[in-house]
């Protein structure tokens, strides 16, 4: 899951640089980046499936509000993943994901930050040669 | 700081970037900082601050106090002031932390009583308050409660035994800020917020056990007004805001304004600026919808500072009252309000973004509570875990200079990587400890996150507001027990 942090953007929140060679991989990086941001993946087991749709205006709010929908799961449900599987619809606009994670757990998961919310700052997605890449700021 | 040739400085500590300086710069940009502090602040304050001179309708200059950093959109520690018929109203200059502020609470106590029982006071705490990743609330309330909660803030505590009679007077805007319009939250803010109620979160949030510093003792008439009465007095520092609420506030109407700037010929030079008139119907929905998180955020500091006299009157067996644990002040530092204020010969309502900036009321202002109003509001500028925090005072010298507002803290100069590279939590905890700071946090990398070395000397940030008038030191407040989310 190929992503790398960006330490000298924002500095009190978190900022990551998402690529793939897919956009399907791109959404997968992204979320996988996220997670990783929250908890440590190592301490996590796939428990628990949730499946959610989202549909949206063009590809980079696509990638912000199925962001958002992972960090709003684990405020109203604590669950928190570690394998996510995207299917992106061709016309960019909705995409269908399957996610695997557990509850949170405090006593086994390593928990790192809780992220508040996926910023606009520098926010998108594009094509670099053959790869897609997204850099992505989030508040912490 | 990067090669600015046009910029001027204009006293000992505010500096001036004229408009001439980038294409679409409607008003200068003020950045309050000592020469050190300048040429310390990072590339992003500079860009940020003068693409918020860009803003419609913003009026007489756009502001960087001393503790800027490279924030998204806003920098943090931004202020900025609009016209409210003219101008536009933005969630990227509130942030998603919505009314995120500060909440000071006094005690009878002095340091020698507290002392050895610091580790007891804090891991109670650290057990009524939850802290962390996703954490839920102990507090149970319904669906119409919330929308209580939603527009009445802490007088709705007050009604329902979560407040002192007095605890209201002394929260900024009466504990509630007009105008919340519940219609225009979403579901899924609801959702996120209705059991987070009475929790500390992440990042630099922190519940704080202080004593006053003898040494950095400003003013000891001023610290009277505000219940501080001698050295080694115990009090309790607050910092968090509206948890997932104001977050999924903040995220619902960040897409709206991103579609709608269009409509409304407005184009912005960061995404995060998305803003809409503040006489749009968006406009107007994001204010109601804010103005609920806002005094989401008011409850929850409430509802954590009951947890907080509970802890102590249990390990200290006396009632929270005889220990004498009223509130001082709780003030905003993410919000925007519509003020009315006087500036370049008008006196007109603005609406006032503060981002990572807190207001600062002068003497005689009517929004100040009847036992601070002759002498000013109480600002309370919270520092990082390791340095301590500083009670001050607001001034008229704010109302004239900067839409009476100020810093709100330290301010980073490193990132939460390159901290983690630099020192581990648990040396962190172990060496803090040494020097008589008990520190219990709910994640080893999030507390090396917020190391002291990660942030600019708060002392410095508050002398340079001090020698600007902007705010006058009261008296410092040094941590010896800590939670942090």
């Amino acid at each position: 899951m190929p992503f790398r942090y960006l330490p000298d953007v924002a500095l009190a929140d978190i900022a990551f640089e998402a690529e793939s060679d897919t956009v399907n991989g791109l959404f997968e990086s992204s979320a996988f980046a996220l997670s990783d941001i929250m908890v440590d993946p190592k301490t996590m087991r796939s428990e628990t499936t949730r499946n959610v749709r989202i549909s949206s205006d063009d590809l980079d709010t696509l990638l912000y509000d199925f962001l958002t929908e992972i960090i709003g799961i684990k405020d109203v449900d604590s669950l928190l993943f570690r394998e996510v599987e995207v299917d992106v619809a061709p016309d960019h606009r909705s995409l269908r994901a399957t996610m695997k994670g557990e509850l949170i757990d405090r006593e086994r998961h390593l928990l790192r930050n809780d992220v508040k919310a996926v910023t606009m700052h520098m926010f998108g997605v594009r094509r670099e040669g053959a790869r897609w890449k997204a850099t992505v700021v989030l508040d912490i | 700081m990067p090669q600015i040739d046009t910029i001027r400085q204009v006293s000992e500590v505010v500096w001036e970037i004229p408009t001439s300086y980038k294409p679409g710069m409607l008003v200068p940009a003020k950045i309050y900082a000592t020469k050190r502090l300048l040429d310390g602040m990072d590339a992003g304050v500079f860009e940020q601050v003068t693409n918020l001179a860009c803003l419609p309708g913003i009026v007489r200059s756009a502001y960087a106090m001393a503790d800027a950093h490279w924030g998204y959109g806003f920098p943090i520690g931004g202020v900025a002031a609009f016209d409210t018929e003219t101008g536009v109203i933005s969630p990227g200059g509130v942030g998603f932390d919505i009314n995120c502020g500060m909440r000071l609470i006094r005690t009878n106590l002095r340091y020698q009583e507290v002392r050895t029982k610091v580790k007891e006071l804090v891991d109670l705490m650290f057990r009524l308050v939850p802290a962390g990743v996703g954490v839920k609330g102990t507090l149970r309330i319904s669906e119409s409660q919330f929308e209580e909660v939603m527009k009445y803030g802490v007088k709705w505590c007050a009604e329902n035994d979560l407040a002192w009679e007095d605890d209201p007077n002394h929260v900024e805007e009466g504990g509630f800020i007009k105008g919340a319009d519940p219609s225009k939250v979403s579901r899924q803010a609801r959702s996120r917020g209705i059991d987070q109620l009475g929790t500390l979160g992440s990042g630099n949030h922190y519940l704080e056990i202080q004593v006053v510093d003898p040494i950095r003792f400003f003013d000891h008439d001023l610290s009277r007004h505000f219940g501080i009465v001698e050295e080694d007095q115990v009090v309790v520092m607050v910092h968090c805001g509206s948890r997932g609420f104001g977050h999924q506030v903040g995220s619902d109407y960040l897409r709206v304004f991103d579609g709608a700037m269009k409509r409304y010929g407005i184009s912005v030079r960061d995404r995060e600026l998305a803003c809409a008139p503040f006489s749009s119907k968006e406009g107007k929905d994001y204010y109601g919808a804010m103005v609920c998180a806002a005094n989401m955020a008011f409850t929850n500091r409430q509802v954590i500072v009951q947890r907080v006299r509970d802890a102590f009157s249990k390990v200290f067996h006396r009632d929270a009252e005889a220990l004498d644990m009223h509130l001082i002040y709780d003030v905003c530092h993410n919000v925007a309000k519509v003020e009315r204020h006087s500036y370049d010969g008008v006196n007109a309502e603005v609406l006032v973004h503060r981002k990572g900036a807190t207001r600062s009321f002068g003497p005689g202002h009517h929004d100040i509570p009847a036992p601070y109003r002759d002498v000013g509001q109480p600002v309370i500028i919270g520092g990082s875990m390791e340095t301590g925090s500083y009670l001050l005072v607001g001034t008229e010298k704010a109302m004239e200079d900067t839409f009476g507002s100020t810093a709100h803290g330290s301010g980073r100069t490193m990132s939460r990587t390159a901290a983690k590279r630099e020192v581990r939590g648990a040396e962190l905890q172990r060496k803090m400890l040494e020097r008589g700071i008990y520190v219990k946090s709910a994640t080893m990398d999030g507390l090396a996150e917020e190391a002291g070395l990660a942030y600019k000397d708060i002392s410095e940030v508050v002398e340079t507001m001090d020698i600007a008038g902007i705010s006058k030191k009261v008296v410092a407040l040094r941590p010896v027990g800590n939670i942090k989310g």
